[in-house]
Formats: C-alpha cells, sequence, structure tokens
C-alpha cells in the first residue's frame, strides 16, 4: 500500500497568486493511496525540505509529490531531501504548477482544478514508481583531442599538464589549424607564428600528449568514460621515428611547381613536402598524387638522399585503437567558397565579386598570407595577378555573412577585427597606399577591440564606406569596385589594384559526417551544437564529449582559447572520478517478450541496444534478445515507442506509470 | 457476371512445378543440405492444400504446387519456429510475394540467410476467395494479388523452379479499389472504415496468419497496463486495427493472408496497400524488395517528407 506524501509549494505568490494552494493540498490529501498533505510557503527553503522529511518519518511516506516548480529547477533538491529522510531518491516526484499551470493562466478557479489534476496524475505515477539504484560505470582517464588548431592544443595541454594522457588527432601533415596561417593578430598585433610556434612545440613534444598527424578518426565506440577510438593513420610514406627532418628530401624533389595549399596556392611546394617551415611534426609527407615513382614507378630520389632511410613508398595506411573517457572536438572552420555555389549547398556563390575569376580578388585568408613574413611573397603585399604592390585596396566584409537571402544568416563575427587589422598592416607596409572598406556595421565587442578598429580609422588612414558593392568587374589591370555609399547617399566607384573579400566563416566541410560518428548535434549550419546556449556552452548533448573552437561557431582566438581551456576543465572534472554516476533512467528490456526484431536497435540515437543471447543449460542458443547497456543509454525512450509488443521500457516512465496517468486524467 | 474466363495455365505447369520441387527436395535431404523443407501437400478435399514440413527425403512425393497453394509459408518460419523449425537449415517454397516477407523477416533479424534454403517458384497466381477447391485458375478465379503482381518471377531465390507461361494483362482491380478509397474525404474514409471494423469479431485471425506478427506477447494481450480493449467493441475494434496498420506499415509484404483468415470478411489488404501507398510517396519505400538493415519508421533521413507535421 502506498503512502504518499504531497506538499504544495506556494512559491512565494508564484503559484499562490493564481492557484488556490490550500484548496489543492485539501484535494490532494484524500485521494487514495495520499497519507498525507500539506501547503507551504517555499518548499525549497531549509523549512520547507524540513518539513518533507519530518513528515516522511511522522507518516511513513512511501513516495513524495511536490507540487511546485519544474523539475529541471529543484527536482534534484527534492529527491536529495527525500534520500536524507531515508526514501529512495526517485520515489520523490515533482508536479509543475507553476510554468506550466500558475504562470500560463489567469482564472483562479480554473488554474486550481487543473493545479489539483497535475497532482493527481503525479500521484498516480508515484505509487507506481520503483525503487531505482544509481547506475556505476568506470571512467578511462584518458582524453582524445579532434583537431590541432589553437583549441584542440590548448585543450591537449591543459590536460596533459594536469597529469592525463591525450591522444591529439589532425587531419593535416601539421597541427597549427589556421592560426597558424595568419601573419599577425588583432587586437594587439602580435605575431601569430611567434605566439603559435612554441605551442605546437610543447604539445608535440608533451610526454603526456601522443600526437597523430596526418590522421583521422575512423569510428568511434562506447560512451562517456568508456569511449574506444579506431584513428586511420594516412599512408605517409615516410618513417615518423627515422625521419630527422632534415628536408633533403625536398630539396631533391623534382617536382617542385605544385601550389601550396597552405599558402592558399600562391606559393610552390615539391610532391614530398611539410605545409610550411615551422610544421610540426616536421617530418614530410608524399603527395601521392603529384610524387612520380607514384605516378610512373620512376623517380625515388628523396629516398636516395634520405640519409637515416626514412622514406617508405609501400607505407599502407594504419587503424589503431586507443581507449579514452573523455573526448574534446576541435576541428575548426572553413572559409565560405564564393565563387560558385557549393554542390548540394543551400547556400548560394558570389560570382558576382568575381572571386575564382578575376585574380586580383583574393579572400581574407589570402591576404594574412601575403602579410606574413613568412608567406609566399616575404611579408610583402604583392597581387597574385603581375606581383605589383597594390596602391588601392578595397576590402569588403560581410561576404556571404548576415546575408540571408544567400543561405548564411549568422555574423561571422572575426570579420570587422580582421580587415580593420588588415588596413594597418597594409598601411604599415605601403606608405602610400590607400585601403578602403565597404561595410554593414562595424561590430568591435570585445576586449580592447573597439580601440583598435577606431585607431584604423583615426590612426591608420582607412577610408571606411557603409554600404555594399554590387558588381566588381576586371577594366584593364584594374578591378573596378561598384557600390554605394549609404550614409551619403551616392553611389560610388573605385578603381582598385586587389580586392579583398572577408568571406564567411563555415564549419569544416565533413563536420557533419564526423558529428555522426561522435553521435554528437550539429545546427543547420553544421555548425556542432552545445548542450545549452548560456548554461553548458562547452558541453555536447552527447555525455563525455566536449567542444572548443570555431566548430561550434565563429570564433577569435581569445575565444577559442577560453573555450579549450573550459572543455578541459570539464574533462579533468570527470577524470577527478574513478567511478561516474548517473541517473538510472535507462531503458530495461524484457527478455521474456522480447523477439529480437532490433526494432529498438535501429532507432536508439545512443547506440545503447545490444544483441544478447539466451541459452540453455547445454549452451544452446535459445534466442537472441536486446539488451540495453545502462552506461550508453540516455533514457530518451525512443526505443519504448517504437518497439511493437512493448517489451522495452524506461525506468520512472514505464507504460504503467505512464498509463495509469493518462488514465487519472 | 456471364463472362468466358480463359485457363491460365495447364496442368503441365503446375505438374512441372511440382516435380521439381520434388527433385529438389529429394537431393536436399538426402544429401543433408537441409534438416527439412516447409512446403504444400494436397488437402482431403481434391484441390485444396495443406501447409507441411518434410523431413524425410522419402515423403518428397507429399509435396505439391497447385492453384490452391495460397498460403505464406514464411509463417513457419517464424511464430511456430519453437515447434516446428527443427534444428540446421530449412528449406521453404516460396512464391513472389512469400519472398517479401522472407526479405523483410532477415532485414528484422528473425531469419539468417545461411539458414534458409529459399525454393521460388515463378508462379501464375494462385485462385482467390471465392474460387471453389474443383476449379481451375482462370481469369475469373485468380487472386485479386495476383492480377497486379510484380514478382512473379522470384529474386534472390537458390533456386527457382517453373516458367512463367505468356499471362493475359488483368484489368486492375486493386489499383481501383484503392483509387475509389483515396478519392473519399477524410469523413467518408473514416466512416468506411469504421462500419468495416465494427463487424471485427476480434478472433485475431489475421494477427496469427501474419508472418510479420511474430510477437512473443502481442500489444493487445498485455494487461499491466492494458493496451486496448480486448472485446470486440467500436472503440477497441478501431485502436486494433490501427494499431495493426502502424506496425504492419513498412513491413507488410501484400501476402493478403490477413484478409483470406478473416472470417468478417474485412478489406484488411486495402488497408495495408494504402499504408504501403504512404510509405512510397513519403519515403519512396517500398517493403520486401530487398532485406534491408532500416525500414521507412526506424530511420530517420534529413531529406525525409516531413509536411505531415503539422
Ligand atoms: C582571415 C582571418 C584572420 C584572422 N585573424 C585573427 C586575428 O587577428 N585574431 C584572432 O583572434 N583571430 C583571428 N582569426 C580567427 C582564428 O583563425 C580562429 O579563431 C582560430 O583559428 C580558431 O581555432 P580552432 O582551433 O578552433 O580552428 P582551426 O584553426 O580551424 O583548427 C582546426 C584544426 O582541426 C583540424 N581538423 C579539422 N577537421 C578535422 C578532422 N575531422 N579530424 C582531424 N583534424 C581535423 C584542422 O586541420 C585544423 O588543424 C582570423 C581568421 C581568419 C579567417
Ligand atoms: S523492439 Fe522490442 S521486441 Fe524488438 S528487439 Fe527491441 S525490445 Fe525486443
Ligand atoms: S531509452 Fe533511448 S537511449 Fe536508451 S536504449 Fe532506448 S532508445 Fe536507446
Ligand atoms: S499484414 Fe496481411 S498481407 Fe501483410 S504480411 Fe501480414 S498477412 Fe500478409
Ligand atoms: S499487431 Fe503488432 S504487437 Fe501484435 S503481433 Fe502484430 S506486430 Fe506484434
Ligand atoms: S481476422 Fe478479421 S475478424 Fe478476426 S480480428 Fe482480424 S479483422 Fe477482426
Amino acid at each position: 500500500m502506498s503512502r504518499i506524501g504531497v506538499f504544495v509549494c506556494h512559491c512565494g505568490e508564484n503559484i499562490s497568486r493564481t492557484v488556490d494552494v490550500e484548496r489543492v493540498a485539501a484535494y490532494a490529501a484524500q485521494l487514495p493511496g495520499v497519507a498525507y498533505a500539506t501547503d507551504y510557503k517555499y518548499m525549497c527553503s531549509d523549512p520547507g525540505q524540513n518539513l518533507l522529511k519530518k513528515a516522511v518519518a511522522e507518516h511513513q511516506l512511501t513516495g513524495i509529490v511536490v507540487a511546485a516548480c519544474s523539475p529541471r529547477m529543484h527536482e534534484k533538491t527534492f529527491r536529495k531531501a527525500a534520500q536524507a529522510a531515508g526514501l529512495n531518491p526517485f520515489m520523490c516526484d515533482m508536479a509543475n504548477i507553476r510554468e506550466h499551470c500558475s504562470w500560463v493562466h489567469e482564472n483562479r478557479d480554473e488554474a486550481t482544478a487543473k493545479a489539483s489534476d497535475i497532482v493527481r496524475l503525479m500521484v498516480e505515477r508515484v505509487k507506481r514508481g520503483k525503487v531505482l539504484e544509481p547506475i556505476t560505470v568506470p571512467v578511462t582517464k584518458r582524453s582524445l583531442v579532434i583537431g590541432g588548431g589553437i583549441a584542440g592544443i590548448q585543450a591537449a595541454l591543459d590536460i596533459a599538464d594536469a597529469g592525463h594522457q591525450v591522444v591529439l588527432v589532425e587531419r593535416e601533415p601539421s597541427i597549427g589549424g589556421h592560426m597558424a596561417q595568419l601573419s599577425e593578430t588583432f587586437p594587439t598585433l602580435d605575431c601569430s607564428q611567434c605566439i603559435m610556434t612554441p605551442k605546437m612545440v610543447d604539445a608535440a613534444n608533451h610526454p603526456n600528449i601522443t600526437l597523430y598527424s596526418w590522421s583521422e578518426i575512423e569510428s568511434i565506440d562506447g560512451y562517456i568514460g568508456n569511449f574506444s577510438v579506431t584513428i586511420r593513420r594516412k599512408a605517409r610514406s615516410v618513417d615518423e621515428d627515422k625521419c630527422t627532418g632534415c628536408g633533403v628530401c625536398m630539396a631533391k624533389c623534382p617536382q617542385k611547381k605544385i601550389p601550396n595549399v597552405f599558402d592558399r596556392n600562391l606559393g610552390l611546394r615539391t610532391a614530398i613536402y611539410v605545409p610550411f617551415p615551422q610544421a610540426v611534426p616536421n617530418t614530410p609527407v608524399i603527395d601521392r598524387e603529384h610524387c612520380l615513382k607514384f605516378k610512373t614507378g620512376k623517380c625515388g630520389l628523396c629516398a636516395k638522399a634520405c640519409g637515416p632511410q626514412a622514406i617508405d613508398f609501400e607505407q599502407q595506411d594504419q587503424l589503431v585503437t586507443e581507449p579514452v573517457g573523455a573526448i574534446v572536438v576541435a576541428t575548426g572552420f572553413d572559409l565560405y567558397s564564393i565563387d560558385r555555389k557549393p554542390e548540394g549547398s543551400s547556400i548560394e556563390g558570389y560570382g558576382e565579386f568575381g572571386y575564382g575569376t578575376i585574380p586580383d580578388v583574393i579572400d581574407g585568408l589570402t591576404f594574412e598570407r601575403l602579410a606574413s613574413a613568412s608567406g609566399p611573397t616575404g611579408g610583402k603585399i604583392l597581387r597574385p595577378s603581375d606581383g605589383k604592390e597594390p596602391k588601392q585596396v578595397v576590402f569588403i566584409q560581410c561576404v556571404g555573412s548576415r546575408a540571408r537571402e544567400k543561405g548564411i544568416s549568422y555574423c561571422s563575427k572575426i570579420c570587422c577585427m580582421y580587415t580593420a587589422k588588415h588596413t594597418m598592416l597594409y598601411h604599415h607596409k605601403v606608405h602610400d597606399g590607400r585601403a578602403y572598406v565597404f561595410y554593414m556595421d562595424a561590430r568591435t565587442p570585445g576586449k580592447c577591440y573597439d580601440e583598435f578598429w577606431r585607431r584604423a580609422v583615426e590612426e591608420e588612414e582607412a577610408v571606411y564606406i557603409r554600404g555594399m558593392v554590387s558588381r566588381l568587374y576586371q577594366r584593364g589591370d584594374k578591378v573596378v569596385v561598384m557600390g554605394s555609399d549609404t550614409l551619403v547617399g551616392v553611389q560610388v566607384e573605385i578603381e582598385a589594384d586587389l580586392v579583398v573579400l572577408a568571406t564567411a566563416v563555415q564549419a569544416q566541410p565533413n563536420a557533419d559526417s564526423l558529428a555522426q560518428k561522435l553521435g554528437i548535434s550539429y545546427d543547420k549550419y553544421n555548425f556542432y551544437s552545445e548542450a545549452h546556449a548560456k548554461l553548458r556552452p562547452v558541453e555536447c548533448a552527447t555525455a563525455g564529449i566536449y567542444l572548443a573552437g570555431a566548430c561550434q561557431g565563429p570564433k577569435d582566438i581569445p575565444d577559442t582559447v577560453s573555450q579549450a581551456s573550459a572543455a578541459a576543465a570539464k574533462v579533468m572534472t570527470l577524470f577527478a572520478k574513478d567511478q561516474l554516476e548517473r541517473e538510472p533512467i535507462v531503458a530495461r528490456v524484457n527478455e521474456r517478450n522480447c523477439v529480437g526484431c532490433f526494432a529498438c536497435r535501429k532507432v536508439c540515437p545512443y547506440g545503447a541496444i545490444e544483441e544478447k543471447e539466451i541459452r540453455d543449460r547445454q549452451g544452446n542458443l535459445i534466442r537472441t534478445v536486446a539488451h540495453v547497456n545502462p552506461g550508453v543509454c540516455g533514457g530518451c525512450g525512443t526505443c519504448q515507442a517504437t518497439c511493437p509488443s512493448k517489451s522495452v521500457e524506461l525506468d520512472g516512465y514505464t507504460d504503467e506509470q505512464i498509463v495509469a496517468m493518462i488514465e487519472a486524467l | 457476371m456471364q463472362q468466358n474466363h480463359t485457363q491460365l495455365a495447364d496442368d503441365s505447369y503446375f505438374a512441372a512445378v511440382t516435380n521439381a520441387i520434388r527433385t529438389e527436395t529429394t537431393k536436399l535431404l538426402s544429401e543433408g543440405t537441409v534438416a527439412a523443407v516447409i512446403g504444400y501437400q494436397a488437402g482431403t478435399r481434391a484441390g485444396t492444400v495443406i501447409p507441411t514440413i518434410i523431413t524425410d527425403a522419402a515423403k518428397a512425393g507429399d509435396l505439391v504446387f497447385s492453384p490452391g497453394c495460397v498460403n505464406n509459408l514464411a509463417l513457419y518460419l517464424t511464430k511456430a519456429k519453437k515447434e516446428v523449425r527443427p534444428a540446421g537449415k530449412v528449406a521453404i517454397i516460396a512464391k513472389g510475394c512469400d519472398m517479401r516477407a522472407l526479405a523483410g523477416l532477415l532485414g528484422e533479424s528473425q531469419l539468417k540467410r545461411e539458414e534458409l534454403h529459399i525454393i521460388g517458384v515463378a508462379c501464375v497466381g494462385v485462385k482467390g476467395a471465392g474460387a471453389g477447391s474443383g476449379e481451375a485458375l482462370t481469369t475469373g478465379t485468380i487472386a485479386r494479388k495476383c492480377r497486379e503482381c510484380t514478382v512473379r518471377a522470384p529474386e534472390g531465390a537458390d533456386v527457382v523452379v517453373g516458367a512463367v507461361p505468356p499471362l493475359p494483362e488483368f484489368s486492375p482491380v486493386e489499383a481501383e479499389e484503392l483509387a475509389r478509397l483515396e478519392a473519399m474525404t477524410p469523413a467518408e474514409r473514416w466512416a468506411f472504415w469504421k462500419g468495416h471494423f465494427s463487424r471485427c469479431i476480434r478472433c485475431m485471425a489475421c494477427r496469427q496468419v501474419c508472418p510479420f506478427c511474430y510477437c512473443e506477447q502481442c500489444l493487445c494481450d498485455r494487461n499491466r497496463p492494458q493496451a486496448l480493449e480486448t472485446t470486440p467493441r467500436p472503440a477497441g475494434n478501431m485502436a486494433w486495427h490501427i494499431v495493426r496498420a502502424m506496425h504492419l506499415a513498412g513491413r507488410c509484404a501484400g501476402c493478403t493472408e490477413c484478409e483470406r483468415a478473416c472470417p468478417m470478411d474485412i478489406p484488411l489488404n486495402l488497408l495495408n496497400r494504402k499504408m504501403a501507398r504512404e510509405l512510397k510517396t513519403l519515403y519512396d519505400f517500398e517493403a520486401g524488395l530487398v532485406p534491408v538493415e532500416k525500414g521507412p519508421l526506424t530511420e530517420y533521413r534529413e531529406e525525409d517528407d516531413q509536411s505531415f507535421i503539422k
């Protein structure tokens, strides 16, 4: 026989203003199975909780319904109180009569009647509640970090410094990401390479970090505390253990005219290459598409030149499996390709700006390479078409960003700042040059950011024109920029030598497929979704997976590094315990009824359902049924809704409880 | 209706199929390739057949194939498997429509392909409801589903027996019936089904005969909590038929066994076909062509039609 206690909260006046709480308590008191009911001003306060604890003892309560706010608010509070009073915490539930009732109604009688209904339903549910014990799972105190940009490097270093092993996986031959490509960085104009390279070296040399560059995630199994990651180490054709990084091979390679993607195709590289001189690791990769040995079978000059015999044309991709307990995703961003509409994309291209057809229309990252001391021009601003120094440069902001009609409605956040930076870098290098900027707004929130922007405008002679460009075209060796100055209300036409487009920050092109491997969610732009926009900005909804950097949304370096350290802190919090305790709201299979159709496995978004073989004493297989791994189950209940014969149910939300609630209505 | 009906296949076709089945059975059982063959044997009344399971090569001569072989034998691989399915590989006689059930059951982990030996029958058709047991297979007696059959030559079988003789064009009775249903207004359709379902006596023959209703305990038999009212009253009947339609959507092989078994002549297959049509339009899915990893209702694809969410 159930002895339920019902506690109706006034929530100050939040509830009692519209709901007659005394009447609700009196109503609850006469419900079958209710042993005690009362109302109180603030149930969540200390005296309120004590009232609950006392009542459990005095009335030998077996279950509790607190009629108050949303369970999201105080379920934990009251379950703890119930536990302190000697009850199983899962025998305590909340009836939400605030958000679901008093806040949304005006008529007192009707609201009171509805509150009574909600209480009655919850009483029925708790009556059929089961004692549940928390689930514990062990934690593997090693972390995976995917992506070796500044975000991944920072997260890896923090976790490693805390004494935990880190596996850092980078898809390119070198770590560094986009920051390695930048020249100088806002808002302080310090050289990007100079602050980045030491971190890259630290990460590679850290005793707790295993770096897999030129590698990708093949598959991921498992769950928080217990992931198993398979990594594809792409064939480098160079033995990393033997190679000393002397670079003789690159000097010998006859294939010297391959556009270097790292330099936005402005510079050239050999077929055996490191993407940039400061690469970490400093081990070259053979680009098999261009290598003569792979193309024609003849050559091998690099192998002959290599002292330690590190070159291995026979090398194959290798799969390695690493057990980890947590994952930080730090795969960064990509720049919007503006010349054409990307295939299958809902995003329109910007063909009208001539990108891809007019050689002197470049994007911001290409400008960074031009301005970089280690770039293809040695830091001289020279335009791609004829290598001349441009005297008039037009910068166009918001190309792709904030253009709903083109398919992207968000602000890329960094372009206002880096365009201001570009005008300064240009001004420092070409003293007689003039920089024009077409902009919609100047968005410069951030420490020292507005000051930085004003410096560009007020001290560094950048001409800011508020308005959009309608058309670009080549006239002789000039690029004519037609636009409007909306502040003055006139059309402007500028004969530019170089045009730089601040193109939108987008998710990595393969971001969705990685998300699917990880089982994390992403928004319509393929940026990864955090669990809560404000309160859980670095966690994924999938337990044990954290986000850092621009893979979650456009970010500058300070924000990226902050989030990376935050993600590392979350990982350390997880690793502070040997065992994880989690809510026992998980599905359970009725093995007598399950027929092993595995419809549940097909729909389970967490991959929690396994096959279990039922055998007789002689070991003969009788049936194969579904089994829920409680460590993995997210308690979503999808299986319960799918199973035709209702052979799987969520603890705490059994069909019996739900049907009883419906019937009580 | 007075009409001259033409016979669709002469006796030699059925004799050839029967012989081929017997030869294959003898071979399989004597060589020990399979432990049993599920097929048809002659019933007590002339022209009727009953499903049978042969484990002895000497009994291969009992097997027949005739226009009366309506049963979908896939049923005996699942529901009754505990009683009848011996250990080891099993052979089964399967018409094209039965093959669809097998493909579905493979996709639902109920069968393992390597434990099955499928003897496919290139099928001219079987007789429909109302045809007397002594009657021949003619344009008049052929089952409605067989008039619009698209799977006469079964694909994916281990061996196919028989060869389909040239057949005349049939007027598409089933398609017309579905078109009439679809032409109704929602209110008319509701009334149509309400009328039919109110006659249901909840004998559950439709469930018992369906190869996909292999659940250990059907939702209808649950009593804690009770999911459906079990007595044949309008509300419970409606609920049962909605459950049946939804549980079989995207799975039903179209064998029409449910409709054949129903003592109350409820047009169950019309509902099945309507559901199949919906899945075809919404998800471009057709059940039973090949075993699939995920069905249309257990898979989410970005391009799935969402227009029905209002
Ligand atoms: C033109 C331009 C100028 C900028 N200037 C400044 C500035 O002056 N100051 C400032 O604060 N910020 C600036 N930024 C922003 C800065 O570049 C970013 O904030 C920063 O690079 C984000 O770091 P990240 O690690 O998140 O991403 P990324 O730098 O993109 O690094 C991601 C890394 O992950 C790797 N990766 C991707 N996918 C996978 C995968 N599936 N598996 C394994 N590895 C993968 C990539 O190869 C890359 O190494 C600028 C950006 C641009 C475009
Ligand atoms: S859906 Fe139901 S019957 Fe099918 S395997 Fe899962 S629990 Fe078992
Ligand atoms: S409740 Fe959700 S996560 Fe758990 S087994 Fe069922 S479908 Fe999977
Ligand atoms: S629902 Fe009817 S037609 Fe469909 S597979 Fe079952 S018995 Fe055959
Ligand atoms: S109606 Fe549904 S629950 Fe019942 S046996 Fe058929 S598939 Fe299973
Ligand atoms: S066979 Fe016919 S009468 Fe029997 S339960 Fe099914 S629909 Fe109803």
